[in-house]
């Protein structure tokens, strides 16, 4: 695995790498190498699956990180690729061309992190927020017990809520299906 | 045709589900239509978006346990095993031999029961409300070991940190016997009405199909890879728990149809029942069921990052975990074969489907709407 990181790295600019497992290796690059790096994985070496695609937000550093999860199923290896973007203005080149499934995962991470990918086919249609109109709900800065205060606070409800006051309005304080 | 362009087929829009008995659980399928041949289709989710992936990161590692089994509900365990699995790797802490074949056991029987209730799925898309009365009541019976196992029968809950939450009660082996023979027993009547019914043939070969090209371009999994000649299986290919030392084939077939993804579900039910026993036999009869692990409530994980996976019956799932020094997961990203299947997938097999197929077609991938929307 470490040789094939250093063939990487003779390519593209590997900012760090760490095997977290025999299976499982995880490299940093910078953002303008990711889309020729991935493209040439996909075309050129076993690592042509998309496993997995998400986004992770720093806040304390101002960056979101992209995740690529790419696997050799002959080799029975995975690599994780690990590219940092800017949070103040979050852009990423889509990667739909190489694989279809990235246009939903692309979909929901414009959705719930606010992460751009233009050209991405259902770039801004709803995915599961239909009408969202706070901050994406997946950014570390919404505030989730906020707003679950404001969508489902308390709210007075009837007046009679006790079953027995509603016997003793109906027959008397001695109502006769209590108090015998 | 319409009167202002004869050449033009009229183009119906309809709506199925997201309330639909065809369509695997709370999505909804869009199509457009001529005549009653699908020309396009796209797969509408957010009916069961309840943010799971945001509630575990603000909650402690143990709390999280109640909420990723219902992430799948008829496969919770494999939820409960990737987020331990993950949280124990980033964590640095190694279960004990007999919380491995404890973890084994409740994965296969999820599994198993996942399986013939997929087989009932599938027969009753095409209009055979019995199968689906037979394999929901064996369900049933696997419920009920779960029950005695666990203390509940959808949600388990079974697994903690560290292994398990408890051992075999006395007599287990021998009631799971009782039901491994009652699912066997019960597998000929599914045979004859489905697979040896001509008729059932017919509704369902060279339907649905699979294009073998897709597999270089999407992360397909489970039997609708191996449907299409794939001998892909997560259990085999990233080895995980005590399967290394189990005996199973991974069953594959060619056809990559609705036929095809069914009939290898019929014999991953006989697979998994081989499972079942042979861990049952090989399991260590004496050994701690957990390790000890750090105090819950200050419990804090140094900053990395994982994924871990495993063959659910859809699939490969997968647990991306994220951990930054706190007594929080950074990030949890729930991969479930479901996502691939139900969006990508699907929308290419619905081209040119007739309309009348759509439903077995749906259940035979099948999708898990939860684990799509988490």
């Amino acid at each position: 695995m470490n040789e094939f990181v250093q063939e990487i790295q003779a390519r593209f600019e590997v900012l760090w790498s760490n095997p977290q497992r025999p299976d499982l290796m995880q490299i940093g690059v910078r953002q303008v190498n990711a889309l020729p790096l991935l493209t040439w994985l996909k075309s050129n070496t076993g690592y042509f699956i998309l496993n997995h695609f998400s986004a992770v937000d720093w806040i304390e550093d101002g960056e979101f990180q992209l995740t690529y999860l790419l696997t050799d199923y002959a080799a029975r290896r995975s690599l994780m690729v690990c590219v940092r973007i800017d949070r103040a203005a979050p852009t990423a080149e889509s990667v739909h061309h190489l694989w279809p499934e990235a246009v939903t995962y692309e979909q929901e991470m414009f959705e719930m992190f606010g992460i751009s990918f233009p050209g991405s086919p259902r770039q801004g249609v709803d995915l599961l927020l239909e009408g969202w109109e706070d901050i994406p709900p997946m950014r570390r800065d919404f505030d989730t017990a906020a707003f679950a205060e404001e969508a489902f606070g308390f709210r007075p409800g009837r007046t009679h809520t006790n079953p027995r006051d509603r016997v003793a309005i109906a027959f008397g304080q001695k109502g006769f299906l209590h108090d015998h | 045709m319409t009167i202002e362009n004869p050449h033009v087929e009229k183009e119906t829009q309809l709506w199925v589900g997201p309330q639909h008995p065809g369509v695997t659980g709370n999505m909804a399928i869009q199509v457009w239509l001529t005549g009653d041949t699908i020309q396009r289709g796209i797969t509408h989710v957010g009916y069961l978006h309840r943010g799971f992936e945001k509630l575990m990161e603000r909650r402690k590692f143990i709390q999280s346990f109640p909420i990723v089994c219902r992430i799948c509900v008829p496969e919770p365990d494999t939820n409960e095993y990737l987020l331990a699995a993950s949280i124990e790797e980033l964590g640095g802490i190694t279960i004990p031999e007999k919380a491995v074949w404890l973890r084994t056991l409740v994965l296969e029987m999820s599994r198993l029961a996942s399986l013939v209730q997929q087989i009932g799925g599938g027969a009753g898309a095409t209009g055979l409300g019995a199968v689906p009365n037979w394999t929901y009541t064996l369900r049933d019976y696997i419920l009920d070991s779960f029950e005695e196992l666990t203390g509940g029968r959808v949600y388990h809950m079974y697994m903690v940190y560290g292994g398990v939450r408890r051992d075999l009660p006395v007599g287990f082996a021998e009631r799971m016997e009782a039901t491994l023979r009652k699912i066997e027993e019960r597998l000929p009547y599914i045979d004859k009405v489905t697979f040896q019914s001509s008729v059932w043939r017919e509704r369902t070969q060279g339907v649905g199909l699979t294009d073998p090209a897709w597999v270089k371009e999407m992360g397909i999994s489970g039997p609708a890879i191996r449907a299409m000649g794939f001998a892909r299986d997560v259990r085999r290919d990233f080895p995980y728990l005590a399967y290394p030392e189990l005996d199973f084939s991974v069953i594959t077939s060619t056809g990559g149809d609705i036929y095809a993804r069914m009939e290898i579900r019929r014999h991953e039910v006989v697979e998994s029942i081989k499972i079942i026993r042979q861990v049952l036999q090989k399991m260590p009869k004496d050994g701690p069921v957990a390790a000890p692990i750090p105090n819950v409530f200050t419990w804090r994980i140094p900053t990395g990052q994982t994924y871990v996976r495993a063959e659910a019956s859809r699939g490969e799932m997968g647990y991306y975990t994220v951990t930054d020094g706190s007594d929080k997961v950074r990030r949890v990203h729930v991969r479930g074969a479901s996502y691939v299947h139900g969006f990508a997938m699907a929308e290419r097999m619905f081209e040119g489907l007739n309309i009348a197929d759509l439903h077995p077609t749906l259940v035979s991938i099948p999708t898990c709407p939860p684990e799509m929307e988490r």
